[in-house]
């Protein structure tokens, strides 16, 4: 097992800059996930750690190792493909020994090593079957293992459940945890689905046409998302225009919003000075919804507002909200109470200054 | 400015750049420089410009004639090619009959036998004292025998068309089955039924595929030389072409009848791809499509009455499209055939005489070389060209595409034409030993069948399967051979049996080249034992029926590998 490292990694197709100067270290044994939009250039900078795209500029590294000239075949690097790329001429146990046998590996211990992995990924009776006699969940499974049992260094997964439905992607999700956990191998994920990397990353890098916005801890990432973009990637939150007042307590900064009226916000680590227009992005769950004013002490946010729409999901209840000045907000509400509440019912919003996020506008 | 160009260059495939140039300079020399050297035979006459020879094409009245021979030849093919592939191709894709599995076969047997080796059957039938007159003053309808084939441009349209229709059939077919059924649906929805359904919605969706399917027969029919040259009709370019190449180098009126030739192909095909490609529109991904089928039966579950025209209008065509066929059967087993509705006597002599005549023999053994050759070449090319095409990013890579299709458009004869100009008095000289040329010749002109077979399995063959392999430790030539190769193998392989059963019947490349008689092809001691009196019909019509029943297997074989999309191959 090997770390991953890329230093300022470019790569692009024609004019346009899939990859714009990444820089990014995975530590060895680690699970890593690039999120992002589709387009944003993550499946390009797998690629370019698998050896599929030769970066215009920057190194890749295996560990000490300089890949930049080193052909795919070389790095020893695992890849599971979106459409699991299973050669439908070939059995599972064709597809999954044909790694080993380019290696030389003599045919008992080949037969040995596709028994074990069949076993991690839980398909042991399936040997015999074509690619096109499995489901889809199957082939992932396959897929897994055809990419595990030469032992790489590194394995790459890119949007590897998206072709599962539901309930399948999340038996899937948990499946692939356990086998990383007890194979060890360095992993990079690349999906577009926050929920997936949230729940199974060590780290998770962010990216944004091409660019990295923010490395760091799934807790990280969502809890301090590092700008407007990763705020508003993570999470579906109300985003807003303001610009700041004066310093109202120790760290708590009044801004000016666009719709009137005063947005109480904790400064944290942004740099913003008087004056200076910001966006700042309130997610939903960390609104509370309140009958009556609550009269709460302390500095809060306070908002009256007018139920414009609401849908109710079982364990949660979405509200838009219509405030004075025509803003409208979204928030959520877990375990909803069976009370009803009413579209045009009169409501107050309320929310922390340290849940309002503020960016640089 | 220098770093972009360092970062473009960078961004390009260098192995595939390169290989790209070597195809360019190899299509420059066989396939671009024998055309300049048309042109520039037929503007520069003993080194100064003239436009002499060119206009000599429209002031000469003898000239004048052929080209117009040529082009009414070329177009009344098509109409009447139209008039039967439109609506058989509607019938067979949109309607469920009895029996329909069996017209589909027997539809397409014309693809096997070239119509000049047709046309040495329907001389015996439709000669002055052919069969069909004798016939017909037997039972008094005719008191004097009339002069059919002497009516030229009628009876070479006629076999033009039973020949061609199945290419049109094939393209019109393939883009019936692509229309989405709902389109129509929608339009059935709002009122439009019937014919008026078919004029404004069905028609214009496989206006494309009806193009390109047309284009090969109005360019096949306008530079047919066999048929001509078999029914002795002499005022036709392609037959004038043909006698001045012995004399290219004093009469310089060859090059200015290919130059025109070559300008009346492009033009057409130019338009009809600017209209097809105008009106070509994308098909709404849906995966599968179903195509509409009906059944020929009434709502009550009786035969509808137009189930009889339906029958009579299919057994009219393949019995039209068979009648060449078994008149070379007839021709190939008869003892002696002159002056009599059928042989007085049978006999499969003429079949021993083909497989043992030392002209014959030769011929099938030089035809077997020319053709495994040009096959072998066309396949390495073709797979190369197909990866290229398929799989990598170059710049240049629309021109090696339009490269390689152009002499789908491209007649034989002026290919043909071209390479006697240029390689005369080279070391490839045609004079002295034709091989070389002649592969090549049939090389080029079959390559688009190769490459769009190979490259239609790249496109099947998703290149993550490549990846995967590589990814798993496999290099690029490990990854060829046991991943991309058994993959496209069925396509690749179908391909190659199409260039080689075309090249073992191929005609103008044939009859221009090979000159002299050790070299003949099949085709040409075809054409050369028919001109021989006596027994040489016989033996050209058993020689036509061994290789027609060779072509035949070809295409079956094909047709098993390829499944339902061999009709795209044969598009311009």
């Amino acid at each position: 097992m090997v770390s991953v490292e890329v230093r300022g990694a470019s790569k692009s197709f024609g004019t346009v800059k899939a990859v714009n100067k990444v820089s990014f270290k995975v530590e060895d044994g680690e699970l890593f996930f690039l999120l992002g939009p589709s387009g944003c250039g993550k499946t390009t900078l797998l690629r370019l750690i698998a050896g599929f795209y030769k970066p215009d500029e920057g190194e890749v590294y295996l560990g000490d190792r300089l890949v930049n000239d080193v052909p795919p075949n070389k790095r020893n690097v695992g890849m599971v493909f979106q459409n699991y790329a299973l050669w439908p001429h070939m059995t599972v146990y064709d597809n999954i020994v044909y790694g080993l046998r380019i290696k030389g590996v003599p045919v008992s211990q080949r037969i040995e090593r596709a028994r074990e992995i069949l076993k991690v990924v839980k398909m042991e009776e399936y040997a015999s079957r074509y690619p096109n006699q499995l489901s889809g969940g199957q082939q992932q499974r396959i897929a897994l293992a055809r990419a595990l049992v030469v032992e790489p260094d590194v394995l790459l997964l890119d949007e590897p459940l998206s072709n599962l439905d539901a309930k399948l992607r999340l038996e899937t999700r948990d499946e692939i945890k356990r086998i990383q956990r007890e194979t060890k191998v360095t992993s990079i994920y690349v999906t577009h689905d926050q929920e997936e990397a949230l729940s199974m990353a060590d780290e998770v890098a962010i990216m944004n046409a091409g660019r990295i916005e923010q490395i760091g801890t799934p807790q990280e990432v969502h809890g301090h998302p590092a700008s407007a973009f990763v705020a508003s990637f993570l999470g579906n939150p109300n985003i807003f225009k303001g610009v700041v007042q004066d310093e109202e307590a120790e760290g708590v900064i009044a801004l000016e919003w666009e719709y009137g009226g005063r947005v109480y916000a904790n400064k944290g680590s942004s740099s913003v000075t008087k004056g200076q227009s910001v966006v700042c992005a309130i997610r939903p769950e960390n609104i509370t919804i309140y009958d009556s004013d609550p009269s709460l002490k302390g500095i809060y946010n306070h908002l009256e507002a007018k139920i414009q729409n609401l849908v109710y999901y079982g364990v949660m209840e979405q509200y838009s909200l219509q405030c004075a000045g025509g803003a409208v907000v979204k928030a959520t509400i877990f375990n909803p109470s069976w009370h009803q509440r009413k579209v045009g019912d009169m409501v107050f919003l309320v929310f922390k200054p340290e849940d309002v996020l503020i960016y640089p506008a | 400015m220098l770093r972009e160009l360092r970062l473009s260059l960078r961004q390009a495939d260098r192995t595939a750049f390169v290989i790209f140039i070597a195809l360019m300079g190899f299509f420059a020399v066989f396939l671009f420089i024998p055309i300049l050297y048309i042109f520039i035979g037929a503007f520069f006459v003993e080194g100064s410009f003239t436009t002499y020879y060119f206009t000599l094409m429209f002031t000469d009245p003898v000239l004048f004639e052929s080209l117009r021979n040529s082009l009414m030849i070329g177009v009344y093919s098509t109409i009447l090619t139209s008039a039967i592939a439109v609506p058989l191709a509607f019938l067979m894709v949109r309607f469920e009959f009895p029996g329909k599995r069996f017209f589909q076969g027997f539809l397409l047997i014309p693809l096997v036998m070239p119509p000049f080796v047709g046309a040495i059957g329907m001389k015996q039938l439709f000669a002055r004292y052919g069969s069909i007159n004798l016939f017909l003053m037997k039972v008094g309808l005719m008191n004097e025998p009339f002069d059919w084939l002497g009516q030229g441009i009628p009876a070479i349209v006629i076999l033009e068309a039973l020949h061609l229709y199945p290419y049109l059939y094939l393209n019109i077919a393939a883009a019936l089955a692509n229309i989405d059924p709902t389109l129509e649906e929608q339009a059935q929805s709002m009122g439009a039924t019937g014919f008026r359904l078919f004029r404004t919605v069905t028609f214009p969706l496989m206006l494309p595929g009806f193009l390109a399917g047309s284009i090969v027969t109005f360019v096949w029919a306008f530079t047919d030389l066999g048929t001509p040259l078999i029914f002795d009709y002499l005022p036709v370019l392609s037959r004038r072409i043909f006698s001045n190449v012995n004399n290219i180098n004093i009469n310089p009126i060859g090059y200015a009848m290919t130059v025109l030739s070559l300008i009346v192909v492009v033009v057409a095909v130019t338009v009809a791809r600017r209209y097809g490609s105008m009106r070509s529109y994308e098909m709404l991904g849906r995966g599968h499509i179903t195509p509409r089928i009906r059944r020929i039966e009434k709502s009550d579950g009786g035969r509808s009455w137009w189930v009889v025209p339906v029958y009579v209008g299919l057994l009219l065509v393949v019995f039209l499209a068979l009648v060449p066929q078994i008149s070379v059967i007839i021709t190939s087993v008869a003892k002696t055939w002159f002056f009599s509705i059928l042989p007085q006597e049978y006999t499969l002599n003429y079949y021993y005489q083909a497989v043992t005549h030392p002209l014959t023999v030769s011929s099938v053994a030089n035809s077997f070389i020319y053709s495994i050759g040009s096959t072998a070449f066309d396949l390495a090319l073709g797979i190369v060209i197909a990866w290229l095409l398929a799989r990598k990013t170059f710049p240049g890579k629309d021109i090696l595409d339009s490269t390689v299709m152009l002499p789908l458009a491209l007649p034989g004869i002026i290919i043909a034409f071209g390479y006697i100009s240029v390689f005369s008095g080279t070391i490839l000289n045609p004079l002295n030993n034709p091989i070389p040329l002649l592969i090549l010749s049939y090389a080029v002109r079959r390559l688009p069948y190769t490459v769009r077979a190979a490259y239609a399995g790249f496109q099947q063959t998703s290149a993550s399967l490549e990846e995967a392999s590589q990814s798993v430790g496999a290099s690029a030539f490990q990854t060829m051979i046991y991943i991309t190769a058994p993959l496209i193998m069925a396509n690749v392989l179908a391909g190659g049996i199409i260039s080689f059963s075309s090249n073992m019947m191929e005609v103008s490349d044939s009859m221009v080249l090979a000159m002299t008689q050790p070299y003949y092809p099949i085709t040409k001691a075809i054409y050369n034992l028919d001109l021989r009196l006596g027994d040489g019909p016989f033996i050209a019509s058993a020689l036509g029926i061994l290789a027609m029943i060779l072509t035949a297997s070809c295409l079956l074989l094909a047709n098993k590998l390829l499944g339902r999309s061999m009709g795209e191959l044969f598009r311009a």
